[in-house]
């Protein structure tokens, strides 16, 4: 039992990284977003929709569930980038909520083998078989997602020693700034949006495929609010933040049974202890700045 | 031939008139000096030619062309830098990467593909910040967090900056507040080799061993309005800006 338990609890970790790491873009670009869910929750039933009823392979499933999450971000960027602060983080909010309610609703149903496949408005949408069908194992699925984050955490890390990567944070820091600088504002945030979108979609493909079964109100707002959290624990000067904010949670707190039930009183202490003392996250810049100091120290010493 | 033009610019907000119908024309080449009690408008005038706030009428033609109410990231591209009252830099990236991500001119945008731009740039763009780096004083700051510098290095890095995008024209919102006379005489040198590299500037200030040494003419704000405009000579004997200034006590005019 403690293996596939075990397998679970660490698949769950990785997926839940990518809504984190969805979140984190957005909050190193200075916005605060409530509904990265959204896009998690377009791509799980989209990429379903494409392996069950389709019948297409899961790797096209997947890609397909990530663009799909990436088309909607820029359709909520759009209008909304211009919007700052608290006005952002109401209309990513009501969008999510839209998405939801339109979920609870969406019936689209065909016969495959004699059965009805496909989303059922709130009773879900079932029997989403793919890795099953195709023989991939728990431990193999695992693996497959760490993959994916592996190289969504490698593309971060490039991002974060890129200009693209520094002009996000210059945004995040001084938006009118950033502007002075000749750099277009509204561009680039639409932009961090798009990918924060299909970061968010790949973590949603991949959960339809482990759980088989995805309804509407899996994706309620506390699954974004988690998603903040955890970068705001973890810390915002490196990617590496959010997955350390995941791990705590999951990895510890909803994991080990003994307190398990005391889960969201911790959760919501260490939240509240972490923004008095530490407003941007354990790594924060500061933190990631002296740590990277170190590194090329020891990297001299040892040459 | 003039290289900023101001017509009738206005700035109110609600009833206040920070900036009231002023004509101000700036020569290309030229240290401008832009002085006036607090409040009398001139960082809102700043403000106004770089499109960081609506204006409320009037122009602002520079080198020819109309600028007025062009988003600050166009402005730039036309030609136009700035420095601010409070320094303002990004204090998570490091000195290295302020500068860097400030290389914004038209020609280092021709000079490297899209891709280059994005991620790490070219060697020569490497080597061009680390000598605006060296001119500036700060190279071995460079792997710093801009929030760690001192101050006098704080101002030296925007100053940078500012060049780093190949202005043609500078405007420098009191550059010189809170430095000690041998910085400032350090300032006063280094805005005369702008000046000598074809740079025209705008200084707005406080400090007036600067103004009066430095520029090539002054205009006086009070009340948004422009008062007085010439020599610096003549602006310091003006019977109108010791009035606005002092109440009449020329003390500190010449402190």
């Amino acid at each position: 039992m403690d293996d596939i338990y075990l397998v679970t609890v660490v698949s769950n970790i990785g997926m839940i990284s990518f809504i984190a790491l969805s979140a984190y873009l957005l909050l190193v670009v200075g916005e605060i977003s409530f509904g990265q869910q959204a896009f998690f929750a377009v791509s799980a039933y989209g990429s379903g929709i494409a392996t069950a009823m389709w019948g297409w392979p899961i790797w096209l499933g997947l890609l397909w569930g990530a663009l799909l999450a990436g088309a909607a971000a820029l359709v909520v960027a759009i209008p909304t980038v211009r919007l700052r602060g608290l006005y952002f983080s109401v209309a990513t909010l009501a969008f999510a909520e839209m998405v939801r309610l339109i979920f609870e609703i969406f019936t689209y149903q065909v016969e495959i083998d004699g059965e009805l496949v496909g989303p059922d408005g709130s009773d879900g949408f079932r029997d989403i078989r793919a890795i099953y069908d195709s023989n991939v194992s728990a431990f193999e699925y695992m693996l497959i997602i760490y993959g994916l984050l592996a190289v969504v955490l490698i593309g971060f890390l490039i991002l974060e020693r890129s200009r693209l990567g520094a002009i996000f944070r210059m945004i995040g820091e001084d938006p009118m700034l950033t502007e002075m600088q000749g750099l277009n504002v509204t561009v680039y945030k639409i932009l961090a949006v798009v990918m924060a979108g299909v970061v968010a979609g790949i973590g949603g493909a991949l959960y339809a495929h482990l759980a088989t079964y995805v309804e509407p109100k899996i994706f309620n707002v506390m699954l974004g609010v988690h998603a903040l959290a955890y970068g705001l624990i973890g810390g915002l000067g490196t990617a590496f933040g959010p997955l350390i904010g995941v791990a705590i949670d999951i990895g510890l707190l909803e994991s080990i049974r003994a307190i398990s039930g005391y889960r969201m009183i911790v959760f919501g202490g260490l939240v509240a202890l972490l923004l008095i003392v530490r407003p941007r996250g354990l790594l924060d810049e500061a933190a990631v700045h002296w740590l990277r100091g170190r590194w090329r120290e020891l990297r001299r010493a040892t040459h | 031939m003039p290289i900023l033009e101001l017509t009738s610019l206005s700035k109110h907000f609600g009833g206040v008139r920070a900036v009231d119908e002023l004509d101000l024309t700036v020569e290309e080449g030229e240290i401008f000096g832009l002085i006036g009690p607090n409040g009398s408008g001139k960082s809102t005038t700043v403000n106004l030619i770089c499109g960081v706030l609506p204006v409320t009428s009037g122009q602002v033609v520079f080198e020819g062309r109309d600028i007025t109410g062009r988003q600050p990231h166009r402005v730039l591209a036309a030609g136009v830098a700035r420095t601010f009252q409070n320094i303002r830099l990004f204090g998570y990236l490091s000195v290295w990467q302020n500068l860097w991500v400030a290389q914004n001119s038209m020609e280092d945008r021709r000079r490297e593909n899209f891709a280059k731009r994005w991620f790490f740039g070219s060697g020569a763009e490497r080597d061009t910040v680390d000598e605006q780096l060296e001119f500036a004083g700060l190279i071995d700051k460079r792997n710093e967090l801009a929030a760690n510098l001192s101050f006098g290095e704080q101002r030296r890095l925007e100053l940078a900056r500012a060049l780093a995008a190949r202005p043609r024209l500078l405007l420098l919102d009191e550059p010189a507040a809170g430095m000690n006379l041998e910085e400032v005489q350090a300032l006063d040198g280094r805005l005369r080799t702008l000046q000598q590299a074809g740079v025209t500037i705008v200084l707005v200030e406080h400090v007036m061993e600067l103004v009066m040494g430095v520029t090539d003419r002054i205009a006086v704000l009070n009340f948004g309005r422009k008062i007085a405009e010439g020599l610096p000579a003549a602006i310091r004997e003006d019977e109108a800006v010791q009035q606005a200034y002092l109440g009449g006590n020329v003390g500190t005019m010449h402190a």
